[in-house]
């Protein structure tokens, strides 16, 4: 697939199906403990879960940066099951011509205090003693965010080994970490968009007071900079330790803010479980905590900054973090 | 929603562009050779005429003037290269700043035949430097509410009122000033026009204002019955707020609101050494992870206004997060150095960084504060 009026027709698609399939009540009812056999067998059906697969096998051949607006969707509808997960992985295995039993639901498991929808996936790609590897897998620990995830997985039996890895699933986790933040993101500025002019106090929606104005101006603003630099982490070929690193620190940062501003903004009304703005956050703040936090990711990028010795920062960003450099 | 990530479609710089880079390279190392980092970091607030016209003989001044009027007929891309450049090592670009970001390209856009003929040339020649004249003492962020006048006279216009902040107006030949032609102040943004004020005219007083650090670098400008000739209105009378809101993409979406403290940030990452430890590699990893978006969203502007598209929301949102690094960098790094009571503290750094601290404060202010690009952005996001 190289057209772009195609991908972009794709994405519209799928954006399409996901409002039908993944409604609130929904996700509530996964969250709820649910099974997730239907919803995944719908979502498998929609063809997507396999959009990065060639053609040859039946995939519709996008490249990261293709298949990156369908990541920012999920992102953005809080799917609750590990679809971008699982696009992103049967792609890895497949370029080691590993195919993935039919219909199995695929969680990206880099080191990490948990793993986002483990609770709901019967399989692993986890970096292993310098390997690759699929295994079977069921949860284990907590529940922290009452999202499905775990703090841990037990890992059953070893399905394929195909290929020396040192920390690319971490890599992959903790970008597709940052895009479906910064596509819950988006999702929760407009809302907070929505909720400040419907909202009326002192006789005005909320969105005519200034104070209000500015902070939806820094929400808008730490949204963009987190969608901006994720979609750098899906530019090139395969996921780049640096550009990962920026994309997942950022999208950290940012989400402090987004949250609070937005939570602020929306009043006690958004914290209640019956409106759908938790949803989102709390999806947001289990990110967080994943797959490495802001200082664990800047650290990194500041010894590759060093590393590579450039002559100044602007060259680092140039050579390491453009999209024209991938 | 109005805006998104469409806002900021991902843009490469092309070849053509790029295949300037090393040449720039080149040339600010042999300029800047034994020019420490302290003074370095004034970059786009240093003053040199010197280097300017070395710049000038170059072809790099007006480097998107078309080459009929004497610039090199590149493209925005070119100009980002360049710019990028420059303002990484510290070059001493403000001679030629003003005019080479937005007059000639005001000039080129809204001018006369005639005025192009004249000026564009001797802009690129390095020979005409040029400042801003909008801030007055009672019109800052209200700028609409601009109160020098000019009328019209035989033979042209009379010009009375005052400028203030107008960044090197004392070293410069030209200011293009934003003026009331009609109605009063409570007209707003109609009746304001723009004029080509030559500074060497009967009437006008340029005084030197001094900040905090002894440096001199803004000005008042009094203008006192100054007949300006017939051709010193730039573009159409009246539609002077249209025209400086075009000049503000330009302003607010290049590299300079993003690269003011790279010079003490480079500086201070080389002193790290090799193996740092994790607090500093953190706080340094900080910045480029905030750095990076922003130079993306820098470049996705330059391929907008390339296309002759004015992403002012978009300037407003990067220059409101770019300026904000901008003024952390010191900060942080201050934090950093004093954290280490016994040092070693390098001398150089210091300097650097006494230096940014105490100018830091100014990198949200010039061009539009923060208050008033928030209130852009929310107009964008269609709450006003
Ligand atoms: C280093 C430097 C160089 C400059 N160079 C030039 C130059 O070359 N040419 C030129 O014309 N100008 C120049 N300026 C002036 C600059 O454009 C103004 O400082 C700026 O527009 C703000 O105006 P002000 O300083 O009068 O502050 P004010 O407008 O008085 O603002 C003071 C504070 O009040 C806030 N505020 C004002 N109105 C509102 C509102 N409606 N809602 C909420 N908050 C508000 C502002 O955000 C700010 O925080 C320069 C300034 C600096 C610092």
């Amino acid at each position: 697939m190289s057209d772009d009026t195609d991908t972009a027709l794709l994405v519209e698609g799928f954006r399409r199906q996901l409002a039908a399939l993944v409604t609130p009540a929904v996700i509530r009812e996964i969250e709820d403990g649910a099974s997730p056999q239907s919803l995944w067998a719908s979502l498998d059906e929609t063809g997507f879960v396999d959009a990065m697969l060639p053609e040859s096998l039946d995939g519709a051949g996008l490249d990261l940066a293709q298949a990156f607006p369908l990541v920012l969707a999920a992102g953005e509808h809080a799917v609750p099951l590990p679809f971008a997960e699982t696009m992103v992985a049967r792609a890895m295995l497949a370029q080691h011509n590993v195919l993935v039993p039919a219909g199995a639901a695929i969680v990206l498991a880099g080191r990490s205090a948990l793993i986002p929808c483990a609770g709901v996936a019967g399989h692993a790609l986890l970096d292993r003693d310098g390997q690759l590897v699929l295994v079977a897998c069921s949860a284990a620990g907590s529940d922290l965010f009452r999202t499905r995830s775990a703090t841990g997985i037990h890992v059953g039996e070893t399905l394929a080994t195909p290929a020396a890895s040192d920390d690319g699933v971490l890599l992959a986790s903790a970008a597709v970490a940052a895009a479906l933040m910064a596509g819950a993101m988006t999702r929760v500025m407009e809302m907070t968009l929505s909720h400040a002019s419907d909202r009326q106090q002192f006789g005005r929606p909320l969105g005519k007071f200034q104070a209000i104005q500015q902070q939806l101006a820094v929400l808008a603003e730490q949204v963009l900079s987190a969608q901006v630099a994720a979609r750098t982490a899906f530019a090139g070929r395969g996921f780049d330790a640096t550009r990962v690193a920026a994309a997942k620190c950022r999208a950290n940062e940012a989400a402090t803010s987004v949250c609070n501003i937005a939570h602020a903004i929306h009043g006690a009304i958004g914290a209640t479980a019956e409106f759908d703005l938790q949803l989102y956050t709390r999806r947001i703040k289990q990110w967080q905590l994943a797959f490495g936090s802001e200082s664990y990711w800047a650290e990194r990028l500041g010894r590759a900054r060093i590393a590579a010795r450039a002559d100044t920062t602007a060259d680092f960003l140039r050579l390491h973090l453009a999209t024209g450099s991938a | 929603m109005t805006l998104n990530l469409n806002n900021f479609p991902p843009a490469t710089i092309p070849d053509h562009a790029e295949a300037l880079r090393s040449d720039v390279k080149a040339f600010i190392a042999e300029q800047l050779a034994g020019v420490p980092p302290h003074i370095r970091a004034r970059t786009w607030s240093g003053f040199d005429a010197n280097f300017s016209r070395a710049m000038a003989r170059r072809g790099w001044i007006g480097l998107t003037v078309p080459v009929e009027y004497g610039g090199a007929g590149l493209d925005a891309f070119a100009r980002f290269v360049l710019v990028e450049e420059l303002l990484a090592a510290g070059a001493p670009v403000a001679a030629h700043w003003i005019g080479d970001r937005q007059s000639a390209p005001l000039l080129l856009h809204y001018g006369t035949e005639a005025q192009r003929r004249d000026l564009l040339p001797r802009i690129c020649n390095g020979e005409l430097f040029f400042c801003i004249g909008m801030s007055e003492p009672n019109s800052g962020s209200d700028l609409a509410s601009v109160r020098t006048r000019a009328e019209r006279v035989a033979g042209g216009w009379l010009l009375n009122g005052q400028k203030i902040w107008t960044t090197y107006a004392h070293k410069s030949h030209y200011m293009i000033a934003l003026v009331r032609t009609s109605g009063t102040s409570d007209d707003r943004q109609k009746g304001l026009s723009q004029f080509l004020i030559d500074l060497s005219l009967p009437g006008i007083t340029v005084r030197p204002i001094m900040i905090g650090t002894g440096d001199t670098d803004f000005n008042e400008v009094f203008f006192e019955d100054v007949l300006l000739p017939d051709d010193a209105l730039v573009g159409t009378e009246g539609n002077g707020w249209a025209q400086v809101n075009a000049e503000l993409a330009f302003e607010r979406s290049g590299p300079e609101r993003i690269y003011s403290s790279l010079v003490l940030l480079d500086l201070w990452a080389r002193l790290l050494g090799d193996t740092p430890d994790p607090l500093d590699a953190g706080r340094l990893g900080r910045f480029v992870a905030r750095l990076a978006p922003l130079r993306e969203m820098s470049v996705a502007m330059t391929a907008l206004l390339a296309k002759g598209e004015h992403p002012i929301t978009e300037a407003a949102l990067f220059k409101d997060m770019g300026t904000e690094i901008e003024q952390q960098i010191p900060v942080e790094i201050a934090d950093a150095v004093a954290q280490r009571l016994d040092g070693p503290h390098d001398p150089e750094l210091l300097q650097t960084l006494a230096y940014l601290m105490q100018l830091n404060h100014v990198f949200s202010l010039r061009g539009g504060t923060r208050e008033i690009l928030r209130g852009m952005i929310a107009r964008g996001l269609g709450l006003r």
